[in-house]
């Protein structure tokens, strides 16, 4: 049991190693003209890009999906150290465009070679007001974790 | 899964006294007495989590027997587990595209450099 829970209590991390120099990696993530090039799931198309890259700085992106439909994500900058490191909150905002439950993400970029190792961490939040003193890791483990659960509840 | 609902559940999940006794729930229902076990902590202490987990929906605690038995709910947790698979699979998407995009415009970098 004391397995699951530690697995359960790691982030949603994602791993890459891009054949790119840093630098570049780093523009294509801090420039709006590259974002809107990559920004979002196969298929789906920026159709608006925002942002002000600094810290404490706001953006809002909007993507179209393959099936029209638009959805629209913002947050705040909370780090910005070149060629380094970004740290952003990203929420999806509802139909009224109210954000929803809010993400810490974080993004570093580490020189590996010729290429750039990225990694992005996401992390939820206890609540909004605790997330500079206590900021709680819940990840796409939970998925395995509650699956487990679900499968054992269903089990009895 | 409506935004409040999930915060609920993250909420509640970010102790980690919540989530062990939410695992020892998992493997069959239990009391109050018997889910303090483990910690070192009071009973009134343990009732307040169980409060947070009921009230966020993840137990259940029965009003039969007199020492009301606490049953996992497993629902929300698969809820806001598929809502994070949204955010891995949207990653795991924009990384890729990121990934054939600065291919692209590394070809055109170089082929501006053999120009010069």
């Amino acid at each position: 049991m004391d397995a699951n829970i530690s697995t359960a209590e790691r982030e949603l991390v994602v791993t890459r190693v891009i054949d790119a120099p840093r630098r570049l990696v780093f523009k294509a993530w801090t420039q709006p003209e590259h974002i809107a090039r990559w920004w979002g799931p196969q298929g789906y198309t920026t159709i608006h890009c925002d942002m002000d890259i600094r810290v404490g700085g706001a953006y809002r992106f909007g993507m179209r999906s393959p099936q029209g439909t638009e959805h629209w994500k913002r947050g705040i900058y909370r780090e910005i150290v070149e060629p380094e490191r970004i740290v952003f909150t990203f929420a999806w905002e509802d139909a009224d465009g109210r954000p929803s439950h809010e993400l810490l993400t974080t993004v570093t970029f580490a020189e590996d070679g010729e290429k750039t190792r990225l990694t992005l961490h996401q992390a939820v939040f206890e609540t909004t007001e605790g997330r500079d003193s206590h900021v709680t890791g819940w990840t796409s483990c939970l998925g395995r974790f509650a699956d487990y659960m679900l499968t054992v509840a269903q089990g009895e | 899964m409506p935004p409040d609902r999930l915060s609920r559940t993250f909420s509640a999940l970010s102790d980690p006294t919540r989530r062990a006794i939410l695992a020892r729930l998992a493997s069959g229902e239990a009391s109050v007495t018997e889910l303090a076990e483990p910690f070192d902590m009071s009973l009134p202490a343990i009732s307040k989590h169980l409060k947070v987990l009921e009230h966020a929906g993840l137990i259940t605690r029965g009003r039969e027997a007199q020492w009301r038995p606490c049953r996992l709910e497993a629902r929300p947790l698969k809820g806001a587990a598929d809502w994070l698979e949204h955010y891995r699979i949207f990653w795991e998407q924009s990384l890729d595209r990121l990934e054939g995009y600065l291919k692209e415009l590394q070809g055109k970098e170089k082929r501006r450099g053999r120009k010069h």
